[in-house]
């Protein structure tokens, strides 16, 4: 008899990637029903990926059309299979997948705009916080301004790409702009995506978004102001961090400890 | 035979109980949300899928917390392959226990059923031969998620379109096996009976009789399809429309074996106005009176 393993095994590679033949012994279907049977779990398996991955990608899902994006998708879940029983994750290295395969011609923004919409999604998941105090930091000696450690927004992510995605995302979404007026090589998009009660895109200099980098990967204050300074000779550090702040993009600082 | 593994000792939380006359509930989806929380409307309790508030914060969430503020809330998962030979997805279940935490639901099920293998995942409920080794391996599983969550889960037949030559039990053995194996409970979806009775050729009320009635603590309700191909006449579980009035006879003869239970109606797919769910609710109550008072 058959293991538990073997039966699973066989089952799972004939309805991801077939022949339907391979779990056919296992299957007790008078014989010729069998694939037709199975071929109802395999439909579904394909059709709740197509979904998820719709869920989490709209704005490409309507730049490519429904017909595209449902052979993209097939082909991507053939090539990266779902890990995970959440279908949220499905779709993590889908914007790299749309990189490969439209690298050499006018597509390569929907890459980029795949990444942007899956940023929105982890942004719409992350944890609410607290907005900055400002009387704690009345309270810190200024000499220690630089040395300070500043924690950005737990929804608060990071986006910069060569081709205008939030102006096409932003067109599709929130019919803000007319798609067709869209210059693709327009000019770069560099944008601190977050959620409070809604999606909120701040728009960043390059200054800007070298001091966000800079203080998300744990740097100090002085050290992400250098960053942004050299990113941007005319990086304003007391503009940007009031900015932050007001946005609720900056939430918490810690004293180091001396 | 292979030894069964140990009861789990879990504590008992509140529940919708069976027997307390507590009015159908409804599975609640997103097309829903706002309707709930801006006019409260009439409804005994809510279930929703769990992996649909795997989530730190946002909308959802915060959404099913004003819910669960005026409900009783049942968490329905369908991601834990709770019948897969790789081990339980660790996180998946952190996810899951850190939303009880913070729901603190009356009911928390699963399916009976399998999903992944090899670390890749269907997607999808797919059926696990009736065998004792699957006894054992899922019983295993289910003991493991009622010490993580330190509750006892409820587990749900699923509907399936294939039997396993391997198969050595009936279903209704199987799945009274894997309960009293683990301590769970059955959350015994009667059109997926049907439809797998249907599919498979048994009588669906043999498969009722097969099942201990004290094992049963939830039912659920939904709509099936009718597809005819190659000759074959097989049902779809779409939960794309209304309940047929074959599983109202089944859900009828349920109530006569099983007392009344927390009942669940579900539409997934092509979703309804909320009115048609609550429509779908009156009714599933009306065959609970009628049980009731012929049961007098």
């Amino acid at each position: 008899m058959p293991t538990l393993r073997e039966i699973q095994t066989a089952m799972l590679a004939a309805l991801r990637v077939g022949p339907l033949d391979l779990a056919t012994p296992y299957i007790d279907a008078a014989g010729r029903t069998a694939p037709l049977r199975l071929r109802i779990y395999r439909d579904n398996i394909r059709e709740n990926f197509y979904r998820a991955l719709r869920l989490t990608f709209p704005v490409v899902h309507r730049l490519v059309g429904a017909d595209y994006f449902r052979q993209t998708a097939r082909s991507f879940q053939n090539r990266c299979p779902s890990r995970s029983g959440d279908l949220k994750d499905a779709g993590e290295s889908f914007p790299d997948y749309l990189g490969e395969l439209h690298r050499n011609d006018r597509f390569g923004y929907l890459q980029d705009v795949a990444r942007l919409e899956w940023l929105i999604q982890e942004a719409s998941l992350a944890a609410d916080h607290e907005p900055f105090n400002w009387q704690s930091l009345a309270a810190v000696d200024p000499s220690v301004y630089e040395s300070l450690t500043i924690t950005l927004h737990p929804t608060l992510r990071l986006f910069e790409s060569p081709f205008p995605a939030l102006s096409i995302w932003e067109s599709n979404v929130m019919e803000t702009q007319d798609l067709a007026a869209i210059d693709l090589a327009g000019g770069a998009d560099r944008v601190a995506i977050m959620r409070r009660r809604s999606l909120e895109f701040l728009r960043l200099k390059v200054g800007e978004l070298a001091f966000l980098q800079s203080l998300g990967a744990g740097m100090s204050f002085g050290v992400a102001v250098d960053c942004g300074q050299a990113a941007d000779a005319l990086f304003d550090a007391t503009g940007a961090l009031q900015r932050f702040v007001s946005a609720a993009a900056v939430v918490e600082f810690s004293v180091p400890e001396i | 035979m292979r030894p069964m593994p140990m009861r789990s000792p879990v504590e008992s939380q509140p529940t919708l109980a069976p027997g307390t006359g507590t009015g159908a509930g409804l599975g609640l989806r997103a097309p829903h949300h706002a309707t709930v929380v801006t006019s409260w409307p009439e409804a005994a309790w809510f279930e929703v899928h769990s992996e649909n508030y795997f989530a730190d914060g946002g909308l959802a969430i915060d959404t099913l917390e004003k819910v669960r503020s005026r409900y009783p809330l049942s968490l329905h998962g369908v991601g834990l392959s709770l019948g897969s030979t790789d081990p339980l997805n660790r996180r998946h279940l952190a996810n899951l226990k850190r939303l009880c935490r913070r729901l603190e639901p009356a009911l928390v099920s699963e399916h009976l059923a399998w999903s992944s293998v090899g670390g890749h995942f269907a997607n999808d409920l797919l059926p696990l031969p009736y065998t004792e080794e699957a006894v054992h391996h899922v019983s295993e599983h289910i003991i493991q998620v009622q010490d993580m969550l330190e509750r006892r889960i409820l587990i749900e037949n699923v509907a399936s379109y294939v039997a396993f030559t391997a198969s050595t039990l009936t279903e209704w053995e199987f799945v009274s096996a894997v309960a009293d194996a683990s301590g769970c409970g059955l959350l015994l979806d009667l059109n997926n009976v049907y439809v797998t009775a249907h599919n498979q050729g048994f009588c669906w009320r043999e498969y009722l009789a097969g099942i201990p009635p004290a094992l049963v603590q939830e039912f659920h309700l939904a709509g099936h399809e009718h597809r005819e191909s190659a000759g074959e006449s097989l049902l779809i579980d779409t939960h794309a429309t209304r309940v047929s009035d074959a599983v109202w006879d089944v859900y009828a003869a349920a109530l006569r074996r099983f007392g009344p239970r927390p009942t669940l109606i579900e539409w997934d797919s092509d979703v309804p106005p909320f009115e048609v769910l609550q429509s779908e609710a009156r009714k599933a109550d009306r065959y609970r009176d009628t049980a009731h008072a012929h049961a007098a």
